[in-house]
C-alpha cells in the first residue's frame, strides 16, 4: 500500500541556494531603494539648513545646494538679534510642557470616565462630543468665546482651549476598553479607589497611547501660532512660532513701504525665512527621540494578538 | 438618539443667544463733553492741551508694521509733544474682522482699503472728522486737505477716515509728485547698442535681438511679474498709462482700455519677442521677491517697471552691485497714435487710511494727533526727523540730513530704523513733502528715473473707486473677468502664432459677454458720473 507522505519540505542541494540569492538580490535593491527614498526626503531638508547658513546672493540663484557658497549668519543675526526672541521660545517651552501634561492628563481622566459603560449620561456625552467635532462655529464665534471667558492676552488661552480633545478621548477610551477588567476588580478588591486606579494601575498601563497623545498634543503646541494671532496682542505671551512668523512680515516691510529710499536690508527674506525654519524645528525634532521608545514599545503591544 | 440631538440642539441655541455680550460705552459726535482747554481755530490744540499721559490704542492692519514706540527719534518726540502713549496693535483681515465683531474696538484703526465694507460701514464704528476737529481742534481745517475730506465724504455727508499720500488736484498741478512707472534699461547695454529708438514695434523687437546677440546672459525684456486676483503686474494698466491710452471715451464713458487698439498692437509686439526667445518664460511665474532680486543682479536688459518707490531698494542695490549697470529710464514703446504717456500716482483715495473710533478713550488727543501728523510740523518730524538732531536747514530753507543718518541708513539699515525711522510712520505721509521741502542728493538709481517722469503725470480720479461694491454680483463677475484678462493676457503674450492670440483674443471679448459685463459697465459709468459730481467737473 502506497503511503501518502507529503513532499519534503527540507530544502535540497538544488533550492536552497537559490533562496539565498533571492534574499541577498532582495536585500540589495531594499537598501539601494531605502538610501535613494532618505536621499529624497533628507535633500530638501538638507538644502533648508545650508539655505539659511548662506547669504542671501547665493540663495537666490537657483538649484539644489550641498554646502554654503557664502558662508554667512546674516540670517540667524536677524532672529537672535531681537531680545524678546528668548522670552518667546520660555513662552513655547511652557505652554507645550504644561499644555501637554494638562491636557493628557485631563483627557484621559474623562476618557477613563467614559470608558466605563454604566457612566450615566454617557451617550449625551458621547453625542455632543460628536457634534463638536464635525460642526466648529468659527473664528469670530470662538473669538467672543474667548473674551467672555476673559482668555484674551492671557497665557491660559494657550491652556484651557486646548485641554480637551474629543479625538484623542476617543483614541484614549477605545485603549482603555481594552485593559482586562478584571485587573480593575481584583483592586478593588484589594481597597483601592477610583482614583488609585486610574493613577496606579490605568495611567501606567498605557504609557503607549499616551505617548501618541503627548506627541500629538507637544507637536500642535509647538507650531500653533494662530492662537496668539487671535486672541494674543501683548508681545510678552507670543511664543515662537508668532515671534518668528512676525521678523519675516517685518522683513517685508521694506517693499510694503510706500516710500523712496525706505531701508535696505542685506538679508532676503528667503534666508531668514530658512533660518527660522530651522529654529523652529529643532527643539522638537530634539524631542522625538525620547518620545520613541514609547512608541516602539507601543506598536509592539498592538502587535501581539491574543 | 433624536432626543439626545434635540438636547444638544437646544444647549447650543442657549449658548448662542447668551454669548453674544454688549460692548463697552460708546462716543457718540452729539454728546461729546466739553473740551478740557480753550479752543482756537489758529492754535493747534496739542499746544494747549496740558493733560499728562494720555493713552490711546491704535490698530494698523498690516502684520509687517513695527510696533516700536517711544524708542526712535520720530515717536519718541511724539510722545514729549503729545504727552501721548500710544500701543500699536497689529494684524491682518482676520484679526480685523474679529475686532469687529467683538466689538471692542482700539481707539484708532489704519486699514488699506478705503472701499472696503469696513470703510462703507464707517458711520456705525468710526467719529466724524470735521464734527469731531469743530468740537476740540479747528486748527485741524488748516491742515487737512479739503479735497482729500470731500473725496472720502459718505453718503450721510461726513468724512471719517484720512489717507496717507492722498495726492490732490493741486499737488499734480504744482508738478511735485514723482511718477512711479518707466521704462528701464541697462545703461551699459543702452549705450553699446547706439541709444537706439524704442519707439516702434519693428525697432524695439531690432534693438531687443542685438541685445541678445551682444549681451546672452540678460533677459532682453521683462516686466513686473502677475499676481493673484488678476494682477497682471506692470504689463495692464501701468504700460496703458504709459502708452496713453484714454481712460473715457468721447462720451466721457468708462473706456475698455484693455481692447485698445493701440495697445493690442504692443501686446501683439510683446508676443513677437516671445516667439523670438526675448522674453523669458520665468516672467510669468516669477513673485515679485524674485522679480526684484532679479533687478539687483541687473539679470534683465530692460524693463517695463512699477513702483519705482518699492522697486527703489534694489535698484540701489544693483547700482552698489556695479554703477556702469545702473537702470535709467528712456522713452520706450510709443502710442502708434502719439499719444504722449499719462502716467498715473496715486489719486485722492492715496494708499493707507486712518480713521478715529466710537470707542475712543479720549477723542480730544486722538483729533490732535492727526492734527499734529497733518501739520508741517508732523510732516518734517516724520520726513526728516528732528532739527538738530537729524537734519539742518541750509541758506534755501531746504531740510538737509546729517551725514551720519544717511551713512547709517547704507551701513547698518537694522540700526537705522530702529533709531531713526524716518520714512517708516507714514499714516499722514504725502509724496511730494520731501522733494519739496528736502534737499538731499536724491539715490543715483532712482533720481534719473524720476525725472524722466516729470511733466507726464496725470491724474485718473475719475475712475478711481468706480469698481462694484464687494459683495455685490456685479463685483463677483468682475473677479472672474480679471483673473480670466489676467491668463488670457500671459496666454497671448505667449501665443504660437497670430491665429492663436486672435482666438485668445475673441474668446475673452465672449467671456464679457457671458459674464455681465454690461452690468459692471453700468456701475462704473454711474460711479465715474458720482465721482464728477464731487470733483466738480
Amino acid at each position: 500500500m502506497a503511503v501518502l507522505r507529503p513532499k519534503s519540505t527540507v530544502p535540497t542541494k538544488r533550492n536552497k541556494p537559490a533562496g539565498i540569492k533571492e534574499n541577498r538580490l532582495f536585500n540589495t535593491l531594499n537598501v539601494l531603494f531605502m538610501i535613494v527614498f532618505t536621499t529624497i526626503i533628507i535633500f530638501p531638508i538638507w538644502d533648508v539648513i545650508v539655505g539659511s547658513f548662506s547669504s542671501s546672493a547665493s540663495v537666490a540663484t537657483p538649484g539644489i545646494r550641498l554646502w554654503p557658497e557664502q558662508f554667512s549668519l546674516d540670517a540667524y543675526r536677524v532672529v537672535f538679534n531681537d531680545p524678546s526672541i528668548w522670552n518667546a521660545f520660555l513662552i513655547s517651552v511652557l505652554k507645550t510642557v504644561i499644555g501637554v501634561t494638562t491636557s493628557v492628563f485631563f483627557t484621559a481622566m474623562v476618557a477613563y470616565a467614559m470608558s466605563k459603560q454604566d457612566l450615566i449620561g454617557r451617550k449625551i456625552f458621547i453625542a455632543l462630543g460628536v457634534g463638536t467635532m464635525f460642526f466648529s462655529g468659527g473664528m469670530i464665534p470662538i473669538y467672543l468665546l474667548m473674551r467672555s471667558l476673559g482668555l484674551l492676552d492671557n497665557f491660559l488661552v494657550y491652556i484651557i482651549p486646548a485641554l480637551f480633545s474629543f479625538y484623542n478621548m476617543l483614541i484614549l477610551m477605545n485603549f482603555f476598553r481594552e485593559i482586562p477588567t478584571s485587573l480593575e476588580e481584583s483592586a478593588r478588591i484589594d481597597g483601592a479607589g477610583v482614583w488609585r486606579i486610574f493613577l496606579q494601575i490605568i495611567l501606567p498601563l498605557s504609557t503607549p497611547v499616551l505617548a501618541v497623545i503627548a506627541l500629538f498634543n507637544g507637536v500642535y503646541q509647538w507650531n500653533d501660532f494662530m492662537t496668539a494671532r487671535l486672541y494674543i496682542t501683548n508681545e510678552a505671551l507670543y511664543p515662537i512660532q508668532m515671534k518668528l512668523y512676525e521678523i519675516i512680515v517685518q522683513q517685508q516691510a521694506a517693499n510694503m513701504q510706500n516710500v523712496v529710499g525706505s531701508v535696505i536690508i542685506p538679508t532676503s527674506s528667503q534666508t531668514i525665512q530658512l533660518a527660522t525654519i530651522v529654529v523652529a524645528t529643532v527643539p522638537i525634532v530634539l524631542v522625538y527621540p525620547f518620545l520613541q521608545r514609547f512608541l516602539i514599545s507601543g506598536m509592539m503591544i498592538g502587535a501581539v494578538k491574543e | 438618539m433624536r432626543k439626545n440631538v434635540m438636547g444638544f440642539m437646544s444647549i447650543v441655541g442657549f449658548v448662542m443667544i447668551s454669548g453674544c455680550s454688549s460692548s463697552g460705552a460708546e462716543v457718540s459726535i452729539d454728546d461729546l463733553e466739553e473740551a478740557r482747554y480753550e479752543i482756537d481755530p489758529n492754535t493747534p490744540a496739542w499746544q494747549v492741551d496740558d493733560e499728562e499721559n494720555v493713552e490711546l490704542t491704535w490698530y494698523v492692519n498690516a502684520e509687517w508694521f513695527d510696533r516700536a514706540y517711544g524708542e526712535d527719534v520720530i515717536t519718541k518726540k511724539l510722545k514729549e509733544d503729545l504727552n501721548l502713549d500710544i500701543t500699536f496693535i497689529t494684524g491682518d483681515d482676520s484679526n480685523l474682522n474679529t475686532l469687529f465683531s467683538g466689538g471692542d474696538l482700539p481707539d484708532l484703526i489704519t486699514i488699506f482699503d478705503g472701499q472696503s465694507q469696513a470703510a462703507l460701514r464707517a458711520p456705525t464704528w468710526a467719529l466724524p472728522l470735521r464734527e469731531l476737529a469743530d468740537h476740540y481742534d479747528p486748527y485741524f481745517h488748516q491742515v487737512a486737505q479739503e479735497q482729500t475730506l470731500d473725496w472720502y465724504q459718505l453718503e450721510d455727508g461726513y468724512t471719517y477716515g484720512y489717507p496717507s499720500y492722498s495726492n490732490t488736484i493741486d499737488d499734480y498741478q504744482a508738478d511735485i509728485i514723482p511718477g512711479s512707472d518707466a521704462f528701464i534699461i541697462r545703461e551699459d547695454i543702452y549705450e553699446a547698442l547706439g541709444e537706439p529708438d524704442l519707439s516702434t514695434p519693428e525697432q524695439f523687437i531690432t534693438s531687443l535681438q542685438q541685445m541678445k546677440e551682444a549681451f546672452p546672459d540678460v533677459v532682453p525684456f521683462a516686466f513686473r511679474g502677475f499676481g493673484s486676483d488678476g494682477d497682471v503686474g506692470s504689463i495692464g494698466d501701468t504700460f496703458q498709462n504709459h502708452l496713453g491710452v484714454p481712460i473715457a471715451d468721447e462720451n466721457g464713458d468708462w473706456y475698455n482700455r484693455n481692447l485698445d487698439d493701440s495697445y493690442l498692437d504692443w501686446i501683439r509686439t510683446f508676443n513677437e519677442a516671445y516667439q523670438l526667445g526675448l522674453i523669458s518664460d520665468d516672467n510669468f511665474s516669477d513673485d515679485n521677491t524674485v522679480f526684484e532680486e532679479k533687478v539687483e543682479r541687473g539679470q534683465y536688459g530692460s524693463v517695463f517697471a512699477s513702483g519705482i518707490a518699492q522697486l527703489s531698494g534694489s535698484l540701489q542695490t544693483n547700482v552698489a552691485r556695479d554703477p556702469d549697470q545702473r537702470y535709467i529710464a528712456v522713452d520706450g514703446p510709443k502710442n502708434p497714435n502719439g499719444n504722449e504717456p499719462t502716467l498715473n500716482q496715486a489719486g485722492l483715495s492715496g494708499w493707507t487710511v486712518t480713521y478715529i473710533t466710537n470707542k475712543v478713550s479720549d477723542p480730544q488727543k486722538a483729533i490732535q494727533l492727526f492734527t499734529y501728523l497733518l501739520s508741517d510740523e508732523g510732516q518734517y518730524l516724520t520726513t526728516f526727523g528732528v532739527e538738530g538732531e537729524t537734519f539742518e536747514f541750509n541758506e534755501n530753507g531746504k531740510a538737509v540730513l546729517h551725514e551720519e543718518v544717511l551713512q547709517m541708513r547704507n551701513d547698518n539699515p537694522e540700526e537705522y530704523k530702529k533709531s531713526y525711522r524716518l520714512g517708516e510712520f507714514w499714516f499722514f505721509g504725502h509724496d511730494g513733502f520731501a522733494l519739496e521741502h528736502g534737499e538731499n542728493e536724491a539715490s543715483i538709481a532712482v533720481d534719473q528715473i524720476q525725472k524722466w517722469t516729470k511733466g507726464k503725470l496725470k491724474p485718473q480720479f475719475l475712475i478711481e473707486n468706480i469698481n462694484p461694491d464687494q459683495g455685490t454680483a456685479e463685483a463677483r463677475s468682475l473677479v472672474n473677468i480679471n483673473s480670466t484678462w489676467a491668463t488670457t493676457l500671459a496666454s497671448m503674450i505667449r501665443a504660437k502664432d497670430d491665429a492663436e492670440f486672435d482666438r485668445l483674443l475673441g474668446e475673452y471679448e465672449t467671456f464679457l459677454e457671458t459674464n455681465n459685463f454690461a452690468a459692471v459697465e453700468a456701475i462704473r459709468n454711474e460711479k465715474m458720473n458720482e465721482n464728477r459730481e464731487r470733483l466738480g467737473l
